[in-house]
């Protein structure tokens, strides 16, 4: 801007000093001439009136280096010239100023010379005696003039253009200065040009417009980072390049980044093949989604991309841990696929025997055996049906209400109740310690109790022994159920309280039980917050210990 | 021009993690194969092997293109040499791993369990394999170096199957053939092991502008 200030007063300054320069010597020259000619006229006028007094021999003592006088007589002969030999000299009669001054007294005429760089003018009077004097002077012409003037008309031009330079600098810089010291931070503050007010407070609008628009959105970063950071799931954004644009604590701690990440390819920090294909799914625009194992543990990834007017901007990471999900899922369907199996073959039995007996294909004196099996089958249905509904009552988290419970009763109350089976396998029950009371629920408690005992005594080989043990140490109730039996191969220990887990896989109907005992045990203890130690050895027993 | 420059470079960044992870799953693949006795696995390893020469084709392009093209100097320059001399070890990485699932296909199912040390090393290799990408990745050094000293790992594991192989075929010539198939698998990932030694050399050498080998 300081430029174009400068290039115009520069401009100005030129125009004007050429245009003056041009009228003021116009104007000299023209009054230059007219003042000659009055001069030459008052000269003539002074010589004539001395020639007439005292005849040509004025002429002998006049020293005349400026004019040039001429003496001519009425016939046109020269008589005298003051800067030429007048005998030499041509008749004058034809000039212009001799034939005016010859007819009326006075004439006057300006030639150029061939040269066209100077101009004569003449001036003519007719004297007493009937001649003519003439003066003339010699004057150089404009063109002359100018180039003779030149070294000094550049000198002012050139004294000028320095002068106008520094000046017009100045005034550019003074002119421009407010502007360059606006202070664009606080607009409304300055004191400058009032034309420049309304943009001084479009500015101050927008200025404050922007700084609450930022505050905004810093907020709203602060709040995304803050939520990001306490979630429980990974979460990467991506731009459509690939690069990390924010990764939270969650998915630096699954892909063991650091904050360096931010900025780099996320293969960098994952390099896996179904992720590189999931992100290039994503990228096509389809949702993507897949389960993959990290450090251990079971991830599902689903990625997304991000669209701002239908346009791919970025990518974004979810990781979600379902090791947990995982196995719960692989858990129930194990758990269906047992219970429709459970379910299925007593009934399968059932039919069997009942379509025998519907056909009349049984003998008469069978058909109680058969009868028997059915009904047996059926307690066996209703005995696991029976143990599913507790389950899932454990499972419902019903709290029935708890009471102070006298172990040792319902450890006695148990051992009697399972005498006559004990007693059916040849099998010693014992109970010994000593009365722990404990706040509870009774019925869970027997179950516990019961489940272990029953255990104890179906996998127990004949003339084995079953001790039930309780007693209070340090606060806590120390339950122990050990039998001398076949004992539970280590490599089953860690999965035979899940439901319908056994160790004998052919689920044989030999010892009986659903396979739901153990797990409604464990329910049941960790219902009572309590603890369960499984400490068992091959054909020498096992022993169960149950702390609360 | 150099941002065209840097992103051709950075397509090649992308390209060889790609075919680093790649070598990652391949041989994670085969060494499952093996431990499973699993042939449908041993089949996906050369479908595997496939993609790698093809990604080895394109990184060569890819270089080529940049040298002709940009004519880099310095780590540039260091960058993209040891790139062409990365995937030709990651290739023979790949050409190892489908020639271990080969073999497994003859095993008719045996899982090589009579010889740990040979599980042993699988273990090794892919973590060697899987360092010497990182140290790529993260132009890691020291990650770099802790793939030199892991390869005395399976040198030694080597010589221990040898040993067990020996015993095994001493105590039943009948076992010859398979324990021969085995000491095949054993010498190949322990060539596995040694490419990604060279991996991790010319990260070096991309990084310093030394080459350990000088």
């Amino acid at each position: 801007m300081s430029k174009k200030i400068f290039r115009s007063i520069i401009a100005v300054a030129t125009v004007v000093l050429l245009a003056s320069l041009f009228i003021a010597s116009s104007f000299l020259y023209d009054f230059f001439n007219k003042s000659q000619v009055t001069q030459l006229k008052e000269e003539l006028s002074l010589v004539a009136a001395n020639v007439d007094k005292s005849g040509t021999e004025y002429f002998d003592n006049f020293d005349s280096s400026v004019f040039r006088f001429t003496l001519v007589s009425a016939e046109g002969t020269v008589l005298y010239d003051s800067q030429a030999n007048a005998r030499d000299m041509e008749n004058h009669l034809e000039r212009e100023e001799i034939a005016e001054a010859l007819k009326k007294g006075k004439g006057s005429s300006a030639r150029y010379s061939s040269t066209l760089t100077e101009r004569t003018f003449y001036e003519a009077i007719r004297l007493k005696n009937g001649d003519v004097l003439r003066i003339s002077v010699s004057q150089v012409t404009v063109g002359a003039l100018i180039i003779g003037m030149l070294p000094a008309i550049s000198a002012i031009i050139l004294i000028s253009s320095v002068v106008a330079f520094l000046l017009s600098h100045k005034m550019a810089n003074d002119i421009v200065k407010p502007l360059n010291e606006l202070d664009l931070e606080n607009p409304s503050k300055n004191e400058t040009y009032e034309e420049l007010a309304p943009i001084l407070t479009k500015l101050n609008k927008q200025h404050k417009q922007i700084t609450k628009q930022v505050q905004e959105l810093r907020q709203k970063s602060d709040e995304f980072e803050q939520i990001t950071a306490s979630m429980n799931e990974g979460l990467v954004l991506l731009d459509k390049k690939g690069i990390v644009l924010s990764i939270n604590a969650a998915a630096k701690m699954l892909f063991s980044a650091d904050e360096t990440a931010v900025g780099r390819d996320f293969l960098t920090l994952d390099r896996s093949i179904d992720m590189s294909h999931a992100v290039e799914k994503a990228l096509g625009g389809k949702r993507a989604e897949f389960r993959e194992e990290r450090n251990g543990r079971e991830y599902q990834f689903v990625i997304n991309r991000t669209e701002s007017d239908g346009k791919t901007v970025g990518i974004v990471i979810l990781c979600f841990d379902v090791t947990e999900t995982a196995f719960a899922e692989r858990n129930r369907k194990e758990f269906t696929a047992n219970v429709s199996h459970e379910l299925k073959t007593p009934l399968q039995s059932i039919i069997g025997s009942a379509e025998l007996l519907e056909n009349g294909l049984v003998k008469p004196e069978d058909t109680k055996r058969f009868v028997g099996n059915i009904k047996n089958e059926a307690t066996r249905l209703v005995s696991l049906i029976n143990d599913i509904i507790r389950l899932s009552q454990l499972d419902e988290d019903l709290e029935p209400a708890t009471e102070a419970v006298d172990l040792y009763d319902v450890a006695n109350e148990v051992v009697e109740e399972l005498n006559v089976s004990a007693t059916k396998k040849q099998v010693e029950l014992h109970l010994h310690g000593e009365s722990c009371i404990m706040n509870g629920i009774r019925r869970y408690l027997y179950e516990i109790i019961y489940n272990l005992c029953d255990n104890a005594i179906r996998y127990n080989k004949e003339g084995g022994k079953v001790t039930v043990d309780l007693k209070n140490k340090n606060g806590s109730i120390i339950l122990s159920v050990s039998d001398t039996g076949i004992g539970i191969p280590a490599e089953h220990q860690s999965r035979i309280f899940e439901r319908f887990y056994r160790v004998d896989k052919s689920h044989s109907k030999e010892t009986g039980g659903t396979g739901l005992g153990l797990s409604i045990v464990k329910h049941a203890v960790v219902y009572h917050r309590g603890t369960i130690k499984l400490d068992s050895k091959i054909g020498k027993g096992t022993t169960v210990t149950i702390e609360f | 021009m150099r941002s065209r420059f840097d992103e051709q470079l950075s397509l090649l960044n992308k390209k060889m993690i790609g075919m680093g992870a790649e070598c990652e799953s391949i041989i994670a693949l085969s060494a499952k194969a093996l431990l499973e006795g699993n042939v449908a696995n041993a089949r996906k390893v050369k479908e595997q092997g496939h993609t790698i020469d093809q990604m080895e084709r394109e990184i060569e392009a890819i270089c080529l293109k940049l040298l002709l093209q940009q004519q880099p100097v310095a780590k540039d320059l260091r960058v993209i040499s040891a790139a062409l001399k990365m995937i030709t070890d990651m290739e023979r990485i790949g050409d190892q791993a489908e020639d271990i699932a080969e073999i497994i296909t003859f095993l008719n199912g045996k899982t090589g369990e009579e010889c740990h040390d040979i599980r042993l090393m699988a273990e090794a290799t892919i973590k060697m394999v899987t360092d010497s990408i990182d140290a790529y990745v993260n132009q890691d050094l020291k990650l770099a170096k802790s793939v030199f000293d892991h390869d005395d790992i399976v040198d030694d594991a080597f010589d221990r199957v040898k040993q067990t192989l020996i015993k095994l075929i001493a105590e039943n010539t009948a076992n010859g053939e398979y324990a021969l198939d085995l000491l095949m698998i054993a010498k190949y990932f322990e060539r596995i092991g040694d490419h990604a030694v060279n991996i991790a050399e010319w990260v070096e050498f991309s990084v310093t502008g030394i080459h350990k080998g000088e």
